[in-house]
């Protein structure tokens, strides 16, 4: 079912494009040109665009971030539409777009939202789903009754509110610019002063509490510089698409580092580039809407992030599992070569493949290729259809065969388990055992040298690289069931 | 200032609508019943799974399914606009789970993710698709609906019957789909939104039920997308149900109150969009938030453990 | 043939079950037989994986290795025939249901799709209600009942499914004197009935009456027998006396692969 609606996806996916390159070509008679007056930055509103794009990506990708490790990011989508209603009335007050009455407005309805979501939470059994839900549609519902109505007044159809909706960088004024700059600083400025009580409320609030801090306080002076970016930025992205350029670029960061720090840095950065591209393709792209265009950019970075983040991306943990599984090949085919040693009673330096083959249950073939790995590997040496260990391999092969019936042997000494139980377990946890552990286990198993099928286990002296246990071992070769 | 709010005349407000302009009130009262009725029952079951946010997303990744399918089918079909939101729908559910499992990113921003990436894709094929034509589609329609056009829709006959206005006809079947889904299957809902592991040791696919509400959802959303936009209908799937939640205990009782609360919001909102000379559906909204409120007022949540007469017995 | 194979089979069968998942309690190797007509006690220190074996065999969690099987086949072929009782805390109490609703769900099993609880459901769920002596609370919003109220009612929705095999997760954690008293003089009658009951328990002090078989199990199972041979200071000791730090450091460091 899963795959069906995924190729839905993907059919729907590759049709966009196809649709857009025929568009494309339409507007492609100016793009060098437009392209090279937005590198030139002679056009004072090609530098407002783009100093606001990326003061509004620096901010909100600092304010996301706390969003994100707070697990606040949808109270970021709900007051973005909450400040509606704040815009409206701000422009009610002089007819004007005046930025200070508007900021103000919106502040003031951000914050209102906030409170609300809250008090629905304490007085209520509805969830924070829910609260969000309301405070999002229910005061963008307001706003959209109140615009509705300016729009009827004189002077109110060219009020540009519109503006508000999807942002339009273009538009952007030296006074907006001002006000995301006067933000931008107030924002680094809270985050540098108050950053270990800002990273300690997010991360455990009740500890926070106990140490006497008012951590109310902290989450509401988080709020306001919430609103606060909120606000500023809605003239370049628009109500609707704030909160991707607060979530996105912080959720990219959150993969590619552990550190709050860190994650601050790299979301910010992030917000910077997207707010760039975003000022970039809306210019060159004659008027198309900014925001929609940052938000595309966010959502590029992060999906490069999901994949290729250095530990927590998809295509480095695909390439340790692969690599992972080579390692147990390799080591499953240099204990066959050991057990092949074993049952001859170690009299012989060299097995042959054939016999590495029918410990594998593998084909000729297959065993050759494995054996193949192994001489890339430098662990094994293969000549006419016979193979040896390199002492790196013999080293390699004991550490396995070691690690195996110790692990039987603590399974069924330490934890009860019956004998035929534990081998399916140790041909799994062989491969993972570290030194630490082993030693550890050694210890607790007062340094046995038999597993519970009678068999040596190697020892130190074994692993230290010298001959197999040829001597020691005549006697007891071939003794006991299967390992 | 003094214009702003226009004043309260009776004959304006109260008797012309549904005198001069009875067709155009009628149908502007009954298609916002049938909008807030229908994503209240559904939001109904969103709020008891704790996912009224997941609405949220699919309303606003929607604009890109319907985008996408204009572009390849070039009309507004039913049958296209519903596989389109399915799809879409499906695909923004997909995408959550997907970056939820495959990364360390909670859900919460998974969904913010998802749905704002898709909002974005949308608005930016709508640009480029505009560039070359009229579109159906545009911005305001987006964000708060064309309510007040239903009226104007062409009327459908059957069998010599004349309905009603499509989009009205629409929502309407869809609403009696949903009844019938619900009615039919009430248990099975109910068992997998209330305890998920009863439901699957009862032999319950939880999956399959998750899905299937999330595609009657995405159909929900794209009926009554046209009429109140995409944030909106937010408001439709969440505000009945938190005021049917608030007054009653009972699942049957609240989705009698989720009907109620469609009715009253829908007709006082339109009352107050004939005073205030704004947005139907915005004002249907605030309404319907008003009732919540009052509902908050005058039922305080009864929380108390009752005696129990088992103990002593 | 088969019919044959599966009344004669055990209830509960468990075959080197191995559980492991994300740093939370695991099970290693766990070989369990439960045979019918017992009323068993899961029992072992905190952590020791006593609900995730019941989890597990329900299905609610993949297994990493093992088996399981329920009279003889798969929980699918058998649900009808197996009862569960979550911890109190797996569900939102909030919900808008009252106690007949939730005691009437355990009817869901025998109703084929589309088809309400009847009239004979009802008869059954009141009569459940009224062994649990929640019969006059029936028509109460679960959110107003107290804690023991609240497992009668998980307990009477369980009896209305009329299994043949019960999982109860601690359903006496948390509760007042009167309703453990009733939760195991009900236990003790279902056993009479010839139903097999298998309950997750905390408390070492009563284990010894309330159960005739005890699994002792601490990641991995100690022992399983009757109460009497296995109530042992020795086999309690190896359960209770220290964590085995090197199986839990190792499979947990599993559970973190990718």
């Amino acid at each position: 079912m899963r795959t069906g609606w995924l190729a839905a996806g993907l059919v729907l996916l590759a049709a966009a494009p196809a649709e857009a390159a025929r568009i494309g070509e339409m507007v492609e008679w100016d793009f060098g040109a437009q392209a090279a007056r937005f590198f030139s930055l002679q056009d004072p509103s090609v530098r407002y665009a783009l100093g606001g794009s990326m003061l509004l990506g620096l901010c909100c990708g600092l304010m996301g971030a706390f969003l994100v490790v707070r697990k606040l990011a949808l109270m970021g989508d709900a007051l973005s539409h909450a400040v509606l209603p704040g815009v409206a009335l701000g422009f009610l007050w002089g007819m004007t777009k005046n930025p200070a009455a508007i900021f103000a407005g919106a502040v003031g309805a951000g914050l209102l939202g906030a409170v609300v979501v809250q008090w629905i939470r304490a007085t209520t059994k509805h969830r924070e789903d829910a609260a969000l839900g309301f405070v999002l549609s229910s005061f963008f519902g307001v706003g959209i009754v109140l615009f509705t109505m300016i729009q009827n007044l004189p002077g109110g159809a060219k009020s540009g509110l519109d503006g508000f909706m999807f942002g339009q960088a273009a538009a952007l004024g030296p006074e907006d610019v001002w006000l995301l700059a006067g933000v931008t600083v107030l924002a680094l400025g809270a985050v540098g002063l108050f950053y270990k009580e800002y990273v300690l409320t997010s991360f455990d609030e009740g500890f926070a509490r106990s140490l006497g801090w008012p951590v109310k306080l902290y989450h509401y002076s988080l709020m306001l510089l919430l609103a606060f970016a909120i606000v500023s930025a809605l003239q370049a992205v628009g109500v609707v698409l704030v909160s991707a350029m607060l979530i996105i670029p912080a959720a990219a960061a959150f993969l590619l580092t552990d550190r709050m720090g860190a994650m601050l840095a790299w979301s910010a950065g992030f917000g910077m580039l997207a707010g760039a591209a975003g000022a970039f393709f809306s210019f060159t792209g004659r008027s198309l809407p900014t925001g929609p265009f940052m938000v595309l950019a966010a959502a590029a970075l992060f999906v490069l992030a999901l994949l290729f983040a250095p530990r927590h991306g998809i295509v480095g943990r695909l390439w340790r599992r692969r690599s992972r599984a080579a390692r147990i090949r390799r080591e499953n085919t240099l204990k066959a070569i050991y057990h092949v040693m074993e049952d001859g009673g170690f009299r012989e330096e060299v097995v042959a493949v054939d016999g590495v083959a029918a410990r594998r249950h593998e084909t000729a073939a297959g065993a050759g290729r494995e054996i193949g790995e192994l001489q890339r590997a430098g662990l094994a040496t293969e000549a006419d259809g016979r193979v040896a260990f390199t002492p790196e391999g013999r080293q390699r092969a004991c550490e396995i065969v070691r690690n195996h019936r110790l692990w039987e042997l603590y399974l069924t000494n330490a934890a009860q388990l019956a004998p035929d139980h534990v081998h399916e377990d140790a041909e799994v946890i062989e491969h993972v055992l570290g030194d630490e552990t082993v030693r550890r286990l050694e210890r607790r198993l007062n340094f046995a040298r038999r597993d519970p099928h009678g068999k040596l286990i190697p020892g130190l002296a074994d692993l230290a690289g010298g001959p197999p246990p040829t001597a020691r071992v005549a006697g007891f070769g071939g003794k006991g069931g299967a390992p | 200032m003094t214009g702003f709010v226009p004043a309260f005349e009776w004959q304006r407000v109260m008797v012309q609508p549904w005198t001069e302009d009875f067709m155009v009130s009628f149908w502007i009262v009954v298609m916002g019943f049938f909008v807030a009725a229908t994503c209240g029952l559904v939001g109904t079951y969103l709020l008891l799974r704790r996912m009224a946010l997941v609405g949220d997303a699919i309303s606003h990744s929607i604009l890109f399914g319907l985008v996408v399918a204009f572009m390849i089918f070039r009309s507004g079909g039913t049958t296209v606009m519903f596989v389109a939101a399915v799809a879409t729908g499906l695909l923004t559910v997909g995408i959550i789970e997907f970056i939820h499992r495959q990364s360390r990113v909670k859900t919460d921003a998974a969904i913010c993710i998802a749905f704002t990436t898709l909002f974005a894709a949308g608005v930016v094929l709508l640009s480029l698709a505009e560039m070359k034509g009229p579109v159906h589609l545009d911005a305001e329609c987006v964000l708060y609906g064309e309510i007040a056009f239903v009226p104007l829709d062409p009327a459908v006959e059957i069998f010599g019957l004349t309905l009603g206005p499509a989009p009205v006809v629409r929502i309407a079947g869809v609403l009696v789909g949903l009844l019938v889904l619900v009615a039919v299957f009430y248990k099975e809902l109910l068992v997998t939104s209330f305890d998920p592991a009863l439901a699957r040791s009862l032999g319950l696919r939880t999956g399959i039920w998750h899905y299937g509400l999330m595609a009657v959802l995405s159909i929900v959303i794209v009926s009554v997308f046209e009429a109140v936009g995409a944030i909106l209908a937010v408001a439709m799937l969440v505000v009945p149900p938190m005021f049917a939640a608030q007054l009653s205990d009972r699942l049957p009782v609240r989705f009698v109150l989720v009907f109620l609360h469609a009715a009253l919001s829908s007709l006082l909102g339109y009352q107050v969009s004939v005073w205030l000379n704004c947005s139907p559906a915005g004002a249907m909204v605030v309404v319907g938030a008003l009732l919540f409120l009052l509902a908050w007022a005058v039922m305080r949540p009864r929380r108390a453990v009752l005696p129990d007469p088992t103990v002593h017995a | 043939m088969m019919k044959d194979f599966s009344t004669t089979a055990p209830p509960l069968e468990v075959h080197d079950l191995t559980v492991a998942y994300d740093r939370r309690p695991v099970l290693y190797g766990v070989d369990l037989t439960v045979p019918a007509g017992s009323l068993t006690g899961i029992i072992g220190p905190n952590g020791a994986g006593k609900s995730t074996l019941l989890k597990a065999v329900l299905g609610l969690l993949p297994l990493s290795a093992g088996w399981v099987k329920i009279f003889g086949g798969t929980l699918a072929q058998n649900a009808r025939r197996t009862g569960y009782v979550p911890q109190r805390e797996s569900v939102d109490w909030d919900f808008p249901v009252n106690v007949m609703d939730v005691v009437l769900m355990g009817r869901y099993g025998h109703l084929p799709p589309g088809r309400r609880p009847g009239r004979a459901d009802r008869e059954i769920a009141r009569a459940c209600l009224d062994q649990v002596q929640m019969l006059p609370l029936a028509k109460r919003q679960i959110g107003n009942l107290s804690g023991g109220q609240r497992q009668r009612v998980f307990l009477a929705r369980a009896l209305a499914q009329e299994s043949d095999l019960y999982f109860m997760d601690e359903p006496f954690a948390g509760v007042d004197a009167a309703t453990e008293a009733a939760i195991i003089n009900l236990l003790r009658e279902m056993k009479a009935r010839g139903k097999t009951v298998v309950v997750v328990h905390h408390d070492l002090s009563t284990a010894r009456d309330y159960f005739d078989r005890l699994v002792l199990l601490n990641m991995r199972l100690v022992a399983a027998g009757p109460t009497a041979e296995v109530f042992t200071p020795e086999l309690l000791q190896k359960t209770y006396g220290g964590r085995l730090t090197i199986l839990s450091d190792v499979v947990q460091s599993l559970g973190e692969e990718p």
